[in-house]
């Protein structure tokens, strides 16, 4: 083997400094020169005679009032909400730099909003610059607000520094109550692209007034293709969660079978499965819901510890989860929104059929038959066996 | 730049060629470039020969005398080498006490020979008739006893200088395990082997080299365990050392490694010796070299580096961790102050977001760019070492907290370095400590991957660590691959690399090294539980 | 007259050859648009044309043995012909040479440095495979198994980081797309890593032990489809259709990571395990360019060839318009024309050598 010969190898590795020399700054970019961007609210402005209708809020960290250990200052705002207005999303990003001395740097973005009216109006090119720039990633919040995007980040969190923040821990938290559609930009986008899904996002709300405002994150935007066509409730909410799988936690509360006391149960874990079924070509859906869960507390002073008032009480929840999963299901079927997305699972298990069912799926949605059989169980009391309550005679 | 200065060293030893030469047409009689000189018959030119020579040396020690039937005899001897009382006792007391006794005996004692064979109470004694040997005799410590009428002289091993005594050595010191270290003194080394491998196979070849400082240089390996290819290598590269001084195991090393531009090196030292008898029944070969108690060891692969010979003694699976720590530890000391730098100025995008407010906070106002400020504390971070370690030990003390109070505090309170930085920096301070045997490689490396991280982030760093990858796959030390048992992969040997097996699992030696004779011990010698036999054994003794 | 000195044992060639395949995990997105989420059946289904073709090129490396591609052709095709077919795949190595530098850049500049010039990645990328290929093919060899286990090791990673954030539904409805539309992508997938096994004639004559070269090559073989299976698995199973948009699945996959706030934004892992694995890749490449070179010109060492070499294949890199171009390329046009260097000729040269009997 040839020695490497030691006056070519100096040439190029002279030629590395060199090159290491003229660089500069193609892509170095210091920490304290970026405007780190944790949220995005984009709204269109009303105003008719204004030409530039698409606004942009960016809400940027400023780092410096976050510095750890320096406790002088920590009164002032962590965040600063820029705003911008222009024809498209990508000219409005850019259009910052007249008023940002950092550049907008996108990767730590928590959150998008979207206004109401711009929802309505459709969001498809706007959702394009997320998915494409190399700086954004898929797994942002997306949220819906119920009026101006821009209101939500003047809302000052209690607990967090920093707005965005805040609500992107509002919706992680969502998974104990279950009746909020969390949803990122990947699932979004997927159901964005499918021909018969219909996409989801959070909706936030702004409850109280003046200084005492805070946010409130419940519900579910519903879209039609990319045009919001309505809102669930927290109830509908949680039934298109039962058939999507994705109940994580939550209370159910029944009537206890003795008395007319409540009873709460918490949910443990759940599990759905969707079958679809073509009988003499129509459309069949089955949902299967499996529920394991406890009882979380209970406001009447009945003895729940025994097998029948058990079974009662399974019975009832079975029947609390079938109506939630069948409100949000007429709901669906009202706004003609297939949210459970139950046009793939159709395509994935009938190929052939589908191709005949694609085109008139809007057809068929709105009086699709679905059959919801719920299997809900009890396993535990609780640290407690009964109620805090004189023992009866 | 190395090559100019390659170019400027050649025409120096053009120069010296030539001096040398001229040297050589003045005078053929200066110590030895010519012939050796014989010896005369009479004492007195021969003392005055060696007058010239040597005579002029202030603890050059020439003492005249006679005994018998006035018989003058010269002891010459170096006064800082020899023994004194050894001179007093037995050569000048047998000798002058035999002038009264030889009256009753009618042997006249003329004869060399009859002095060091009746005479003479002295274990090692050499005749020598040129001047040359006698010289070089005299210089390493012997009495050297001249006798008119007689062109043969005695050599007589007086040697004995002052040397330190064995210790514990300073660069390796353990928690468990042998504590004695190698000295300056050769003998002293070889003994330390010896008594550990007691095994007449165990070869101790001595040379000397250096034509001015006359070095002995001992090359010992065991018969039958190290490959004779390997051996003989290792005699070429030692022959072809041709300078007049040999001072530590450092000249040595430079000139028989196999890649002199290379910063990882080829050869591996140690002051223990332990760790050396290990590898000499590795199947390597240890370098002594006088006057040094660093000795050399080839062939070196680059897992030497992250074992010690505490390793062995302790149990495997502590040892097995101690090894990931070591390597986790030398991964840091290379990469953390580079990933830094790429991570704070090209992939921001990479750091969590609760972390990145906190470092973007502590960079706030600080007016320097990262790698300017990787680069600054690490050249602090070496000047600190460096006075620390040269300055006499409390003061060094005095350097270190002045030195980590000044950067660590001062810098970051006045906003001048962002205090990430700071502890990126003795987190690869501390970690560069571990694995001392590459910490010098590992200093170049740091740099080279702080610079490539602040020119292009993270593509520069995989890209220079892929080069430093090739380097590595291509060194060799004395044949054997620099990076096995990893490349090429030998699966029997990684028994010895990230973990470390019990003793009796490692029964082959290590094949790129000592594969002459693979097998170490029998293959089963697991510890078990006491056999059927002796448990019968046990309750009849009961 | 032996250009290469080197020897490289039988599981180092089975590590190169797996670490070949494995430098094309990123590549595998071109085959995406004709199969959509079937591409893991495209993916096996390549794997296994493959398998019968490379025993083709094994056959052939060991009738002659010590003997690469180009001094076999030389044997079949007659000392004239021979060199020019040998002077045609040559320029295909330098082609492919210079279409991965290309790739490595692209790839670079779209996720990590966006404003940085494409040269600047190709030069450090082609600096260090010319770097490899000077060290030799034992060193490159050598190198592999550490290489592939990395690479190994980051696919299986992030495929248990992402078990999470799979979905198996996106595989239904299994085969959903026409049958010429499936053929198109197993021909696409076969043409960019499979079929690329051709290059190992040129290396086979330096194993060590003949008899385990069939072996060692098959086995690499399936090193590298089963770790590109699980990088498809992953992608597809994570992102579902939305693999169809992206350009670099791998690169989306992995972004979603995201275990506790703790372990997330692994990305770079992506980039990491690209140029390890393509390091290999483009260095085989490279190599083999330069050795035919050096034979082809008669030449004593094929060192003074590595860096033109290298410049042209920048050079040549720098032709490309866009990335949209150059997919529609890799996507298209490539796989077609290759047909004929990865199947036509060998099986022809194979013919002649059954037929003449050779070598005589």
């Amino acid at each position: 083997m040839k020695r490497i010969s030691f006056c070519t190898f100096r040439c190029l590795i002279i030629c590395l400094i060199l090159i290491l020399g003229t660089t500069g700054c193609w892509n170095r970019r210091e920490l304290n020169s970026l405007a780190i961007t944790m949220g995005a609210g984009i709204d269109k402005l009303e105003d008719e005679d204004v030409t530039d209708q698409l606004q942009l809020t960016v809400q940027i960290v400023k780092t410096s009032e976050i510095k750890v250990g320096d406790k002088g200052n920590s009164s002032a705002d962590a965040f600063w909400n820029a705003r911008n207005t222009g024809k498209s999303l990508f000219e409005v990003i850019r259009g910052f730099t007249h008023q940002s001395s950092r550049k907008l740097y996108w990767p730590h973005n928590q959150v998008i909003i979207f206004g109401r009216s711009l929802a309505e109006a459709g969001i498809r090119e706007h959702i394009d610059f997320f998915v494409r720039d190399q700086e954004t990633r898929l797994g942002v919040w997306i949220l819906v607000a119920e009026d101006q995007a821009s209101d939500i980040f003047e809302v000052k969190p209690n607990l967090e520094r920093i707005p965005a923040i805040g609500l992107a821990n509002l919706l992680k938290a969502q998974k104990a109550s279950s009746q909020t559609t969390a949803i990122k930009l990947d699932e979004f986008a997927t159901r964005l692209m499918s021909k018969t899904t219909a996409p989801i996002a959070a909706f936030v709300k702004i409850s109280g007034q003046g200084s005492k405002k805070s946010l409130l994150v419940t519900g579910t935007a519903v879209f039609k293709q990319d045009k919001l066509v309505g809102e669930l409730n927290k109830t509908e909410t949680r039934g298109l969660l039962w058939v999507l799988n994705k109940v994580k936690s939550g209370i159910i509360d029944v009537v206890s079978p003795e008395s007319n006391g409540k009873v709460s149960l918490e949910i443990i874990r759940a599990k759905s499965k969707i079958t679809p079924e073509i009988i003499e070509d129509k459309v069949h859906m089955k949902v299967d819901i499996k529920e394991e869960g406890n009882i979380g507390s209970q406001s009447c002073t009945d003895d729940l510890e025994n097998r029948q008032t058990i079974k009662k009480l399974e019975d009832e929840k079975n029947a609390a989860i079938e109506s939630e999963v069948k409100a949000a299901l007429s709901k669906a079927q009202k706004l003609n929104a297939d949210i459970f997305g139950f046009g793939d699972v159709v395509h994935q298990k009938f190929p052939k059929e589908w191709k005949e069912l694609e085109s008139r799926w809007d057809e068929i949605f709105p009086d699709l038959e679905v059959e919801v059989t719920v299997e809900g169980k009890i396993r535990r009391s609780g640290s407690s066996k009964k109620a805090v309550a004189p023992a009866k005679e | 730049m190395i090559s100019y200065i390659l170019k400027k060293l050649r025409y120096l030893k053009l120069l010296n060629v030539n001096y040398a030469d001229d040297q050589k047409k003045q005078g053929t009689s200066e110590y030895g470039q010519s012939t050796p000189i014989k010896l005369s018959q009479s004492l007195e030119k021969n003392l005055i020969a060696i007058r010239n020579l040597i005579g002029n040396n202030f603890d050059v020690i020439i003492r005249e005398f006679s005994f018998g039937d006035h018989i003058n005899v010269a002891l010459i001897f170096l006064s800082g080498m020899t023994d004194q009382s050894m001179i007093n006792e037995n050569i000048m007391k047998p000798l002058m006490s035999e002038s009264h006794s030889s009256q009753n005996e009618t042997l006249k004692i003329k004869d060399i020979a009859q002095i060091k064979a009746r005479i003479l109470s002295v274990g090692g004694v050499n005749q020598y008739s040129s001047y040359d040997e006698i010289i070089d005799g005299c210089l390493s410590g012997q009495s050297i006893l001249l006798l008119d009428e007689c062109n043969e002289a005695l050599a007589i091993m007086t040697t004995n200088w002052k040397s330190r005594a064995v210790e514990e050595p300073k660069t390796e010191s353990v928690v468990r395990g042998p504590r004695e270290g190698f000295t300056e003194s050769l003998l002293t080394n070889t003994t330390l082997i010896r008594r550990k491998i007691m095994s007449p196979d165990l070869k101790i070849e001595s040379m000397k080299l250096g034509s001015r400082t006359k070095t002995n240089v001992c090359i010992a390996y065991i018969q039958g365990i190290a490959n004779p290819l390997l051996i003989e290598e290792i005699k070429r590269r030692l022959n072809r050392i041709k300078t007049d001084s040999i001072l530590e195991s450092g000249y040595v090393e430079q000139f028989i490694e196999d890649a002199p531009f290379s910063i990882f090196s080829t050869v591996a030292n140690s002051e223990k010796p332990d760790a050396v008898a290990a590898k000499i029944l590795e199947g390597r070969a240890a370098i002594l070299v006088d006057g040094t108690p660093f000795v050399l060891s080839v062939p070196m692969v680059l897992i030497e580096s992250f074992q010690s010979s505490e390793d062995y003694y302790s149990r495997p699976f502590f040892a097995s961790l101690i090894r990931s720590i070591r390597f986790l530890a030398y991964f840091i000391s290379i990469f953390a102050p580079s990933s830094y730098v790429a991570l704070t100025t090209f992939h921001q995008e990479l750091i969590p977001t609760p972390l990145l407010f906190s470092m973007a906070g502590a960079q706030e106002g600080v007016p320097f760019p990262a790698v300017m400020e990787a680069i600054m504390m690490g050249i602090i971070f070496e000047i600190l070492r460096e006075a620390g370690v040269r300055l006499p030990r409390p003061v060094g003390q005095a350097v270190s907290i002045v030195g980590a109070l000044v950067i660590g505090e001062s810098a970051v309170t006045a906003g001048l370095i962002g205090a990430p930085m700071v502890i990126v920096v003795a987190l690869t301070a501390v970690s560069s400590f571990v694995v001392s045997a590459q910490s010098d490689s590992g200093g170049v490396l740091r740099i080279t991957f702080v610079i490539l991280a602040g020119f292009i982030g993270i593509y520069g760093i995989v890209i220079g660590q892929l080069g430093v990858f090739i380097h590595l796959a291509s060194l060799r030390s004395f044949g054997t691959p620099y990076l096995s048992p990893l490349a090429p992969l030998s699966i029997r040997d990684l028994k010895d690399t990230i973990i470390r097996a019990p003793i009796w699992a490692m029964f082959t030696r290590p094949r790129t090294i000592g594969w002459h004779d693979p097998e170490r011990q029998e293959f089963r010698l697991k510890p078990s539980s006491p056999s059927e036999e002796t448990k019968e054994q046990n309750k009849a003794v009961r | 007259m032996k250009l290469e000195k080197g020897e490289i044992s039988s599981s180092q060639l089975m590590f190169l050859v797996g670490g070949f395949i494995q430098g094309s995990l990123l590549t595998l997105a071109f085959a995406k648009d004709a199969t959509k989420h079937d591409l893991w059946l495209a993916l096996i289904a390549a794997l296994m044309m493959s398998l019968p073709l490379a025993l083709v090129y094994i056959t052939l490396a060991l009738k002659f043995p010590g003997q690469n591609l180009f001094q076999i052709n030389d044997a079949v095709f007659g000392p004239y012909l021979g060199k020019l077919v040998s002077f045609q795949y040559i320029m295909l190595f330098l082609m492919i040479v210079s279409s991965n530098l290309w790739f490595a850049g692209d790839f670079f500049l779209t996720f990590f440095f966006p404003e940085t010039p494409i040269i600047v990645i190709m030069i450090m990328f082609a600096f260090i495979c010319a770097w490899g290929v000077r060290a030799g093919i034992e060193v490159i060899a050598r190198m592999s198994i550490i290489l592939v286990l990395f690479t190994i090791l980051i696919a299986l990673t992030t495929f248990i980081l992402l078990l999470n954030e799979m979905k198996f539904s996106n595989f239904l409805p299994i085969f959903d797309i026409p049958i010429h539309d499936f053929i198109q992508g197993t021909n696409i997938m076969m043409a960019i890593p499979f079929n690329e096994v051709i290059i190992f004639m040129m290396v086979i004559p330096y194993a060590n032990k003949m008899k385990q070269v069939k072996t060692s090559v098959l086995y690499g073989l399936m090193i590298g489809g089963i770790t590109s299976l699980i990088v498809v698995i992953r992608n597809t199973a994570v992102l579902g259709p939305l693999a169809d948009i992206v350009v670099s699945p791998s690169m989306e996959a992995v972004r979603l990571i995201d275990l506790g706030e703790i372990i997330e934004r692994l990305e770079a892992l992506v980039g990491i395990g690209l140029i390890l694995s393509m390091f290999l890749k483009v260095s085989v490449f490279y190599y083999a360019t330069v050795l035919g070179m050096a034979q082809l010109l008669k030449l004593r060492s094929y060192v003074p060839l590595v860096i033109p070499v290298g410049i042209i294949g920048i050079t040549l890199a720098l032709t490309n318009e866009s990335s949209i171009q150059f997919t529609y390329t890799a996507m298209n046009t490539y796989p077609i024309f290759s047909l004929s260097f990865y199947i036509v000729l060998p099986l022809i040269s194979l013919l002649i050598v059954k037929i003449r009997k050779l070598p005589k």
